[in-house]
């Protein structure tokens, strides 16, 4: 077993996770364009976005109330907060108790329903739609990939995510059983919801009958946008994180600078197959309509569900 | 506070409680006098039950302490006895009813000038009887005292029920609160006297003593009778019809007493009956208790939390989100039943289903009353119930606005607050004992953490439509857009349950050494704290395995540090590179210009899941359309939309329609001649005659 990690490198990991975020989504739409036959804008652009929107001055809408500037704040530190709790580099609980696979779930939702929250106070018709169909996708996805954490979680002992990966180590990949399978299975098919991508919601389109996430965002600007997009970034990566975490724990042993770079590349290659399969899942299907996808997250839910009773029995 | 000073405390408990009532005399002269000075002294009486409690809790482990009371009846005698668990819920009680007696006064001021001496000396007596008799609910050493401050507190908030304004509606409330409440005490009542006649006694010493040699089908039933009484009280599905329609109908601060507290005096009832008075003397409680508890309280908290998402009157919507956590607290206690005794690994995950039930019994009972309040606070100035009428609020009553949000992250069972740190322990306590139970058991077990899951998302949900449509966006009528900041006595009464919302989330460690005294005492295994907070006060750790593996860790206060560090950051980011002072601008509705009807409301918010949860909503609607000569020029249009209550359409209407078809037969055969009834008298008589002689044999 792995040792514990250190406040450093638990720090070092968050910054990683959200300096990186924006470079997931750049090669998922390099990868997209290249599906479709076109060039594509470079991996670097979000960053590009980013810092133009941080020099921006702020629009506010005059019926917003205070809680609307400090929202893209909020949901920011909450975002970044459950960064913390993904091991990167090396498997292990951190030296000092943080949080859990359910805290990392919960901080998730903390920033969505700040995201909805924010998204009434405009008082425009979009954001409140945005908000609605976020908040109705979103109870539907909690309970299963809480089914998926719990069908891993109960063959490690622990809800915590470092110790769970160090717990099954690297030998255990070669090990799969049916369990993990449909455990996976379940954890792919809730993926796009999670990032917000085809087929659940569409993060390139501003039309009002396709958005969800989007519609949310139309009222912020300027740095305040920036924080929101931001935020969404690193959510995509801390989620992908997660199924890293619970699937793939491939880490170095050693805590040495060789070791962290191995872990660095392990993790890189796993962020990486999973974006590639994000892209591909998003240029081959059509986006559903919005009352097809609980029957879309039904299949996730069944495939939770044997895989924990397949721990269980 | 030492032992010996336990009297002292009740008997200060009670005068206070009993001077708050006589205060209501004071309404010949004032009743702006009797309602300050009732208040008053429920305050201090609140003050004496948090010494009383946390004398006990803080106090020597494992120890009863009783005290006699003056012999009222001949046939029975009267006493206290307060241990841990009683203690507990002492405390819940307290630090609720502190929070209304603040808020008290100057919400009925303003929520209803009009009132006349009468109503206010009514309120004020009605309160410190409420007040007073749950105290002693919970503090009861014997059956009799028990029932009669049991009878006492309903019949206190049934007069507080049908108080706050005098229309048909809160009356037809208040009299099937009655029958619902009554039907309830009628089951305890046998329940209670079937023990008492067993050990010739009411005190609960012989009590227990007498159900020592009970048989296991006596045992149930005594124990099923009790949870159906209790039940009713306490509002779990489908004997909660009541609560949604009594606790809206009452004044703002009696509401956040009766969903916050009144409902957990029904718990403590379940507790006290399941694992003292009716708990076999070795062994495991039979397997039935604890599964049924475990179903229902699943059910009851993933429909209440679907019903609440229905509801546009915000209290009615508080009052569904009750019936929730009751079933979150239930999956605990029922967890607690499955597992007591039953495991080989010394009790520690009984302890942690336990501590997470009871933690989460204080910490709905500061959110839930926080949430009240503060929808106490939006009625009393906008005279709105209906969340589509208001609306901007939170422009103009920043700190109610505030402190609702507050309330609806920690009811949400959102980080870092105190909901959810019950609902992780449930939770872990749920992983544990799937991981234990192997085969369906587990199956079900696990089934019911991904419910309380989806109760949790669907909680958010329901939060953020209350919260986004009550208080931001444009005023939509004129009542919302000339409210006002509520007065500072009752912002203070809101404050004091959002601070222990804080601090129960930020700190939790320190409120696990208070659930000590209850857990040890009631399980006669490990403490809570011991349990829960091995690894030092800032830290929440359980073992999901046998004792020695690895467990889960977590620390809500180094989230919470982590979460103000990364805000602070993420500040300085929002300012952005250019720091020019933001430019405001109307929001864009494609054209036209903005009035309060593009804003989102609460009816549209919650279609989506209207829709995805058809089959349990039955949701109907009708739109009439008036049309001007053609169908394309629309002149009005008019939308009305129902959902249905299931337990309510499929099971109470039944009932009603079998006691009126019922009563029609009655009709037909009442001849009105005197010797037709004198024969159904002495017909009632034999056949009662009968069945006696039968129970005789």
């Amino acid at each position: 077993m792995t040792g514990e990690r250190e406040l450093g490198l638990v720090l070092l990991e968050m910054i990683l996770l959200v300096l990186l975020g924006p470079l997931v989504t750049g090669i998922i739409q390099k990868l997209k364009a290249r599906l479709q036959c076109r060039q594509g804008a470079t991996i670097l652009q979000p960053y590009r976005d980013l810092a133009k929107l941080f020099r921006k001055g702020t629009v506010q809408a005059d019926t917003a109330s205070g809680f609307f500037r400090s929202i893209p704040v909020l949901v920011l530190a909450a975002t970044v907060a459950a960064g913390a709790l993904v091991p990167v580099l090396r498997a292990g609980p951190p030296a000092f108790p943080l949080g859990d696979a359910l805290m990392l779930l919960g901080l998730l939702a903390l920033a969505r329903f700040l995201t909805a929250v924010g998204a009434f106070d405009a008082g425009g018709a979009f954001g409140g739609m945005g908000a609605s169909r976020e908040m109705t996708i979103a109870p539907l996805v909690e309970p299963v990939l809480m089914m998926v954490v719990f069908s891993t979680a109960v063959a490690a002992g622990t809800t915590e995510l470092g110790a769970l990966a160090a717990h099954r180590g690297t030998p255990w990949i070669l090990a799969w059983r049916a369990a993990d399978f449909l455990g996976f299975a379940a954890m792919l098919v809730l993926l796009p919801a999670e990032t917000g991508r085809i087929p659940v919601d569409n993060p390139d389109t501003h039309l009002e009958l396709t958005m969800l996430h989007e519609g949310m965002l139309l009222e912020h600007s300027g740095p305040g946008l920036g924080c929101m997009v931001l935020a969404s970034h690193t959510r995509q990566i801390v989620t992908l994180g997660l199924v890293a975490a619970l699937f793939f724990p491939i880490a170095a042993d050693g805590a040495g600078a060789a070791d962290l770079l191995l872990g660095a590349g392990a993790f890189a290659a796993k962020i990486l197959v999973l974006a590639i399969f994000l892209a591909l899942v998003e240029s081959s299907y059509a986006k559903l309509r919005l009352f097809r996808v609980p029957q879309y997250l039904g299949i996730g839910f069944v495939c939770a569900l044997t895989a924990l009773a397949l721990r269980i029995l | 506070m030492a032992f010996s000073s336990l009297p002292t405390g009740t008997l200060l408990m009670a005068a206070c409680y009993g001077a708050g009532a006589l205060s209501s005399l004071l309404a010949r002269w004032s009743g702006r006098l009797a309602l300050g000075v009732g208040h008053l002294a429920a305050l201090a009486g609140a003050v004496a039950g948090l010494g009383v409690s946390l004398g006990v809790l803080l106090g020597e482990p494992g120890r009863t302490l009783t005290q006699p009371l003056p012999d009222l009846f001949p046939f029975a005698r009267l006493s206290l006895a307060v241990d841990g668990l009683s203690a507990f819920f002492l405390l819940v009680i307290s630090l609720v009813a502190i929070a209304a007696a603040i808020y008290g006064p100057a919400y009925l001021r303003a929520h209803s000038p009009g009132a006349g001496p009468a109503r206010q000396a009514a309120q004020v007596l009605a309160l410190n009887v409420f007040l007073g008799c749950m105290a002693f609910v919970v503090c009861a050493g014997d059956a009799l005292t028990f029932l009669l401050c049991w009878e006492g507190m309903t019949l206190a908030s049934y007069v507080l029920v049908v108080s706050d304004d005098r229309n048909g509606e809160n009356a037809r409330a208040g009299l099937l609160y009655m029958v619902m409440a009554h039907g309830g005490t009628a089951l305890l009542l046998v329940a209670f006297l079937a023990l008492t006649e067993r050990a010739g006694a009411f005190d609960f010493a012989a009590l227990r003593a007498a159900a020592g040699d009970l048989d296991s089908m006596t045992r149930t039933t005594l124990f099923f009778l009790a949870l159906g009484g209790f039940a009713t009280k306490a509002g779990v599905i489908p004997l909660h019809v009541w609560l949604p329609r009594a606790h809206p109908a009452a004044p703002s601060h009696v509401s956040a007493l009766m969903s916050g507290v009144m409902l957990k005096v029904a718990i403590y009832g379940i507790l006290r009956f399941a694992f003292d008075l009716l708990a076999p003397v070795a062994g495991p409680l039979p397997p039935s208790w604890g599964w049924t508890v475990l179903v229902l309280g699943t059910t009851s908290a993933v429909l209440g939390v679907l019903y609440a998402l229905q509801q546009h009157d915000l209290k009615r919507l508080l009052a569904f989100h009750s019936v929730e956590n009751i079933g979150i607290i239930l999956i605990g206690v029922g967890l607690a039943m499955i597992l007591w005794r039953r495991e080989s690994a010394g009790g520690a995950l009984a302890t942690v289903a336990l501590t997470a039930a009871l933690l989460h019994t204080v910490n709905h009972a500061a959110f839930k009353g926080l949430l009240f309040l503060a929808a106490g606070s939006v009625l009393c100035r906008t005279h709105v119930r209906n969340m589509e009428e208001l609306g901007g609020l939170a422009r103009r009553m920043p700190w109610t606005a505030g402190l609702f949000l507050l309330g609806a992250v920690a009811i949400s069972a959102l980080p870092p607050l105190n909901g959810f740190v019950s609902e992780w322990l449930t939770f872990q306590a749920l992983l544990g004992g799937a991981s234990r139970f192997h085969g369906p058991a587990g199956l079900v077990i696990v089934f019911s953490a991904a419910m309380l899951a989806l109760t949790g998302g669907l909680a958010a949900a329901c939060f953020a439509k209350a919260f986004g449509v009550t208080f931001l966006g444009r005023p939509r009528t004129s009542h919302a857009e000339h409210a006002t900041e509520a007065p500072a006595s009752m912002i203070a009464g809101m404050a004091w349950l959002a601070a222990l919302c804080v601090a129960l989330g930020v700190a939790p460690g320190y409120a696990m050494r208070l659930l000590d005294a209850p857990t040890a005492g009631l399980l006669h295994g490990p403490a809570a704290s011991a349990v829960v907070t091995a690894k030092g006060p800032l830290v929440l750790s359980t073992a999901l395995m046998a004792p020695g593996t690895d467990g889960t860790a977590i620390s809500m206060t180094i989230v919470a540090a982590l979460l103000i560090a990364l805000a602070a950051m993420a500040w300085v980011l929002r300012r952005g590179l250019r720091s020019s002072p933001p430019r405001t601008a109307p929001t864009w509705t494609c054209g036209m210009s903005p009035t309060a009807r593009f804003d989102y409301t609460a009816t549209a918010f919650a279609k989506p899941l209207r829709l995805v949860f058809a089959a349990l909503y039955r949701p109907r609607r009708a739109v009439i359309r008036e049309t001007a000569g053609t169908p394309y020029v629309l002149r009005r249009i008019h939308y009305a939309g129902v959902v249905v209550d299931l337990s309510e359409t499929q099971i109470y209407h039944r009932v009603q329609r079998g006691i009126t078809v019922l009563s029609r037969t009655i009709r037909l055969r009442s001849t009105g001649r005197i010797h037709g009834y004198i024969g159904f008298v002495l017909g009632a008589l034999f056949v009662a005659l009968l069945l006696f002689g039968v129970g005789q044999k």
